[in-house]
């Protein structure tokens, strides 16, 4: 009980209180504007969390982020453009509703089921979180190794599109993650004589040129072009919306529950969530035939996934240092900046900070509501907000930003040349998230496994000669062999089909 | 732009090999097989493979070398990359010179300009007032030490 009052008065803090709205209002427009990502909000939040607190940097994190995956919502219903790609499935669908003059119902819905869902996913992540960490408590350097390396694994298999690529984008995350200093031997790798690669890359501006520098030289181009008119929803917002929400009730549950377990998963995020999610309640449904023409039940479920995937993907961040989804993977970053290494051991020394982290889940998605509303309503004058100013400002920040790490300019050479080699990966389908995963993952891997294999003098059954390592080494081995049949099935369907290979969505 | 497979394995491959030749003279720890250069060289080995796994198919698959794909035209991408490229590179050798407020309001004038479309006037009064607002936040509130250059006498 001590531990929860301790935490209430943490988050009831002036600052952190500050930081969540301040966070959310940002979350709320790099959501709501197409082209800038959740992910993208969170790289750039960065910076200035790095000048913070623990608590107050996570809570702006969690706050902007579930924010933005809600703000997502509003261009998807209102121009039939996702904000974020959380939105993609059912933009769609919201914006056929608002075409049958639902448009408040489908907006309503959007954001209420996003708080509903989201509640859901701390409920999850508060109840079953400190029950996997006290499990963890035993975990040695091979469960460690294991478990990252199994997480890496998931992050290819759940990329999608070609696991070749996936692999390849992976193995380039882990060759910079090993420039610099060897943290084992000590030995220079790769410094290539300078002076700036000797403690090795930074975290911030990989992610700073990864998602914001990339996401921009794809937007940039079609900047300055006139913002088409909104028509705003008239009227009562929240008409209907309780009783359409209560009439699919098993929808907002299941999306709440798989959106929560999908995030969990390490590479799969919100999109996918949101995704899967949309197709089981299609499956599900005793009117699948009115799916795709502004019918609200997918909606629902999928609104409560997406946001239920932000919560989900704390779970292995916290207990076991993995992250589930490139947010996450930031957020490991951050804290580890800061001296706190996420594990299960933070869950019994500082009961009080993991407390107060849920707390902040809670409190983010409750405002949910307020400002989602709010932000409908001024849904014309957000989507009017010219990218020509716009994308610039992003560029400056994104400067100043990577420079801020460790105020050296090399940082933003860094930035550069991996936003460059982004849009490379991307415009050929390499997916980036695996890439990010595997230069958070690489170090833990390699450490692992160096101490492992010093204990046990170079012994390598000794990975193995444990229980819990042995089921995490079998999962490892399930997953590559799922890999393979997924890469072989797909490559024979890519060759009957002429060689002509698939679009990126 | 789109390439082969062909080609992005072939990038992948020779980042592989790259690894591996570097690592050769890493030394493994006292008394052990493993060591600095173990990872290494099983990142390297593994790109050498699936680079080399994907120049087969993009080979087997007759995939065009390069061609465009992106729903922008290729003038339009290339002004862009060109800007931001530029933007970087001007900022990285000006700003010692000439301190933080001059070189971005410079550059921000000129990206609205080219983007914004509305006026010399209006680019540079936008301008201005972000790096104000930057400059506030990050040097002020969060004490990065952004260099005011030319304009120091005047700031303090």
């Amino acid at each position: 009980m001590n531990e929860l009052m301790q935490a209430a008065a943490m988050v009831l803090d002036g600052e952190v209180l500050l930081v969540i709205v301040a966070a959310s209002l940002f979350g709320l427009f790099m959501g709501a504007i197409p082209g800038l990502t959740a992910t993208m909000a969170t790289a750039l939040l960065v910076p200035v969390t790095f000048f913070m607190e623990p608590l107050p940097a996570i809570a702006a994190i969690v706050s902007a982020t579930a924010m933005a995956i809600v703000a997502g919502d509003i261009p998807g219903a209102l121009l039939r453009m996702p904000g974020t790609p959380a939105s993609a499935v059912y933009a769609d669908e919201a914006y056929l509703m608002g075409k049958k003059g639902k448009l408040g119902l489908a907006l309503g819905i959007n954001v209420t089921c996003s708080m509903l869902g989201g509640i859901i996913g701390v409920a999850v992540l508060a109840l079953f979180a400190p029950r996997i960490a006290e499990f963890a408590l035993q975990f040695t350097s091979d469960e460690y190794f294991w478990l990252a390396l199994l997480g890496l694994s998931c992050a290819i298999l759940v990329a999608g599109g070609d696991p070749l690529k996936g692999a390849i984008s992976m193995l380039i995350g882990l060759s910079l993650a090993m420039i610099g200093m060897d943290s084992v031997s000590g030995q220079m790798r790769f410094t290539m004589g300078s002076y700036d690669l000797l403690a090795g890359i930074s975290l911030l501006p990989v992610l700073i040129g990864l998602f914001a520098i990339t996401e921009l030289l794809r937007s940039l181009p079609n900047a300055g072009q006139r913002a088409s008119r909104v028509e705003t929803p008239k009227g009562k917002l929240l008409d209907g919306v309780a009783r359409t929400t209560w009439r699919y009730k098993g929808g907002v549950a299941r999306g709440g529950l798989l959106g929560t377990m999908i995030g969990a998963l390490p590479g799969a995020g919100a999109d996918i969530a949101s995704w899967i999610s949309y197709a089981i309640s299609r499956k599900l449904s005793r009117e699948p035939q009115k799916y795709g023409t502004g019918h609200p039940e997918g909606l629902v479920s999928a609104s409560a996934a997406n946001n239920a995937a932000l919560s989900g993907a704390y779970i292995p961040a916290l207990v076991f240092g993995i992250p589930g989804d490139t947010v996450t993977a930031i957020i490991i970053g951050v804290l580890t900046t800061k001296g706190i290494t996420p594990g299960p051991d933070v869950f019994t020394e500082q009961g009080a900070l993991v407390n107060a982290i849920f707390m902040v889940f809670v409190l983010a998605n409750l405002l949910l509501l307020p400002l989602g509303l709010m932000a409908i309503k001024g849904a014309g004058r957000l989507l009017a907000v010219p990218t020509g100013v716009l994308y610039p400002l992003i560029l400056m920040f994104c400067i100043v930003g990577a420079f801020s790490a460790n105020n050296s300019m090399f940082d933003v050479w860094v930035m550069l040349g991996l936003g460059l080699v982004g849009v490379f990966l991307m415009e050929n389908d390499f997916p980036l998230g695996p890439l990010i995963l595997a230069f958070i993952l690489g170090p833990i891997i390699e450490s692992n496994f160096m101490r492992s294999i010093l204990k046990s003098d170079g012994d390598l059954m000794a990975f193995v000669d444990r229980p819990i390592a042995m089921v995490l080494a079998g999962l490892a081995i399930l997953t590559w062999t799922l890999i393979i049949a997924n890469g072989v099935w797909k490559g024979r369907k890519a060759g009957k089909g002429g060689g002509v290979s698939t679009e990126a969505s | 732009m789109r390439t082969s497979d062909a080609v992005s394995g072939t990038m992948a491959a020779a980042l592989g090999a790259a690894l591996i030749v570097a690592s050769a003279d890493l030394s493994p720890l006292p008394r052990q097989v493993y060591g600095a250069g173990t990872f290494p060289k099983v990142v390297g080995a593994l790109l050498l493979l699936m680079g080399g796994l994907l120049v087969l198919k993009g080979l087997r698959q007759r995939q065009p070398w390069a061609r465009w794909t992106s729903k922008v035209s290729g003038r339009a991408f290339v002004l862009a990359l060109a800007a931001v490229v530029a933007s970087v590179i001007a900022y990285v050798v000006l700003t010692p010179l000439l301190g933080f407020p001059i070189v971005a309001v410079a550059l921000l004038t000129l990206l609205f300009r080219a983007y914004h479309r509305r006026g010399w006037g209006r680019a540079l009064l936008i301008a201005v007032i972000a790096t104000t607002v930057i400059w506030m936040l990050f040097a002020q509130l969060l004490h990065v030490p952004l260099e005011a250059g030319l304009l120091e006498r005047v700031l303090y």
